[in-house]
């Protein structure tokens, strides 16, 4: 019968197995909020930006790159 | 520091003119995109042309769109504000609109072609065919409007202030106010999401010249430079620069991560969100934009950092002032043109947000709520076009009123729209889910979030209530579900559950190339 639908908990897992470059998109995850214990300071201090404020940056800016390489992997 | 109502006449005449110049621009603009649309293609001018710019537009449309919506007028006020009082904890706005930009990735053409399949215009109606009863929509619709409105009025007195402030008072707050609605309301009513995109392209390249200008311009002006400035934040106001950031906020890293997490599943389910991600001509313009849209998140340092700028500048700013910390600078070290266009461009922030929020309004009672009514169910876009105009109404005269109402309400905006997720997005995937089992759970998530917000304890125990409402929520959905009956719906699962169904026939439209560089 049609109208049974599988449950997500086999769906997940077969989606990943299909594209795992998906996982690239836990990177901004872990980045901005996984990491955020350990960077959650002023020093050392570059350029004279706190670490904090540079760490948050680069995590802006490797979000992109994240997203790209999910779509490089889509794209193959 | 010059009092803003201080200046000569001559400033607040040049700054007035030059931000009525734009608004009249902006409204011409906006009523000029929707120009040669009507004609040529039969169906011309239907609900999903008005709504959802007849799913059409390209990378560069969607990009400045939806960047658009994201930064509204919290981008200069709140968030320069937020810098002023506390500090760090404004960067939840950065994480969370980037990590919710990348999962935007996969959700967006989900939705997307979900909706083309079947000839869906927004959420509601989105629900409403998943579990084949069209009074949910009606029900999700009035419930999303109620969490937006706020919004809409936080776009009204945002906008008011700013022009207020821009004018050097010369136009009153309650003028002010009655400009944001008029403007707004002049264009989207007739052009809806394609004129919004229009006048989306005008308000960032102003965003991002403005921005990019105050940026080196203040350090220059107030500190001789960013060394000195930052030299000078990192020794005297360190407090600010880590978590909890200033004061007394309870604003701590599980706040931080709570709400960022919490907050970038939200908004992919926004219904203004999913209103831009619809506009889309195909799923790939949207896989696109996840990766181009996340660079834009870089201009919010600009406001933030401009706001603690201010700590030296204009010191001892309280409440609703420390709003105004960014404009305090613009007025006190620019000419009054320049000052005008600053105010343009914090204006349209107001606006193209404000634009997109009673369109969706519209867009879910013309097409959820209003079609049950036999008489309305053929002209669902005149109705939707009524309701722009009477939600933007409500909204002002609220505004006018009883401006508390609604910052109680907006209060719950966020956190509530939350507890749709369930619903929305649990319910497109997996086929298990229970109209009862959802049901369950949104009524119970909304009744935890107003249970906290209301007895202000958010955040509670040092996190977003939202996500602990959301726990719940999901907890009595997947229970109700278990426990109860299994539906009886003969329809396939393709019929109502949504895939990312990436390789389909869309990479057809793939040939024009390579990514379109926007240059930010």
């Amino acid at each position: 019968m049609s109208g049974r639908g599988s449950g997500i908990a086999l769906r997940f897992p077969d989606v990943l197995r299909r594209r795992p470059q998906l996982l690239w998109l836990l990177v901004p995850y872990v980045l901005y909020l996984g990491a955020l214990p350990l960077v959650n300071r002023v020093h050392p201090v570059i350029f004279g930006l706190p670490f904090l404020f540079v760490w948050l940056l680069g995590a802006t800016l490797l979000t992109p790159v994240a997203v790209w390489l999910t779509r490089r992997g889509d794209r193959r | 520091m010059a009092d803003p109502a201080g200046g000569p006449p001559v400033n607040a005449t040049v700054a007035t003119s030059v931000f009525g110049v734009f608004m009249v621009a902006t409204v011409a603009l906006g009523l000029l995109a929707t120009r040669g649309r009507r004609k040529g293609n039969g169906e011309g001018g239907g609900l999903a042309e008005w709504s959802v710019g007849g799913r059409s537009l390209g990378t560069v449309f969607i990009w400045v769109l939806m960047a658009g919506e994201g930064y509204t007028s919290f981008s200069y006020l709140g968030a320069a504000g937020w810098g002023y009082n506390y500090g760090a904890p404004v960067l939840y706005v950065v994480a969370y609109m980037s990590c919710g930009y990348a999962i935007g990735y996969v959700v967006g053409p989900m939705l997307w072609a979900y909706a083309r399949k079947h000839g869906l215009v927004g959420i509601t109606d989105m629900v409403a065919h998943r579990f084949g009863r069209p009074w949910l929509g009606a029900l999700v619709a009035v419930l999303a409007t109620v969490f937006l409105l706020p919004y809409i009025q936080l776009q009204i007195t945002g906008m008011g202030v700013v022009v207020s402030t821009i004018s050097y008072g010369a136009i009153s707050l309650n003028w002010a106010y009655f400009i944001a609605f008029a403007v707004t309301t002049g264009f989207v009513v007739v052009s809806g999401l394609r004129g919004s995109a229009w006048v989306s392209v005008l308000k960032d390249i102003l965003v991002i010249a403005t921005l990019g200008f105050l940026a080196f311009y203040v350090p220059m002006h107030y500190f001789d430079g960013y060394g000195p400035f930052l030299d000078r934040l990192v020794t005297e106001k360190s407090e600010w620069l880590t978590f909890p950031g200033h004061g007394d906020s309870g604003l701590g890293q599980a706040w931080f991560i709570t709400t960022s997490f919490l907050n970038s599943l939200t908004v992919v389910i926004f219904p203004t969100t999913v209103a831009g991600y619809l506009g889309a001509s195909s799923a790939d313009v949207l896989r696109r934009n996840a990766m181009l849209l996340p660079a834009y998140n870089v201009l919010l340092f600009v406001p933030m950092l401009l706001g603690m700028a201010a700590l030296f500048v204009v010191p001892g700013l309280v409440g609703a002032e420390s709003n105004l910390a960014l404009f305090q600078l613009v007025v006190d070290s620019l000419p009054a043109w320049a000052v005008g266009v600053v105010g343009v461009a914090a204006a349209l922030s107001s606006i193209v947000p404000m634009a997109v929020f009673m369109l969706v309004i519209g867009t879910m009672w013309g097409r959820s709520v209003l079609s049950l009514v036999p008489r309305w169910e053929r002209r669902q876009k005149g109705a939707a076009q009524v309701v722009v105009v009477a939600a933007g109404s409500l909204a002002l005269l609220l505004t006018y009123t009883a401006p508390n109402t609604l910052v109680r309400l907006s209060l719950i905006s966020y956190e509530g729209m939350a507890q749709l997720l369930p619903m929305v997005l649990l319910g497109l995937m997996w086929r298990r889910l229970t109209l009862l089992g959802a049901m369950s759970g949104l009524v119970v998530g909304v009744g935890v979030v107003c249970g906290f917000v209301f007895t202000e304890n958010d955040p509670v125990w040092g996190v977003n209530a939202g996500i602990v409402a959301l726990g719940a929520n999901l907890a009595v959905a997947l229970a109700v579900t278990y426990a109860g009956p299994r539906e009886r719906d003969d329809r396939p699962d393709d019929e109502v559950l949504a895939r990312d169904e990436i390789g389909a026939p869309e990479q057809a439209a793939e040939l024009d190339g390579a990514p379109v560089g926007t240059g930010h």
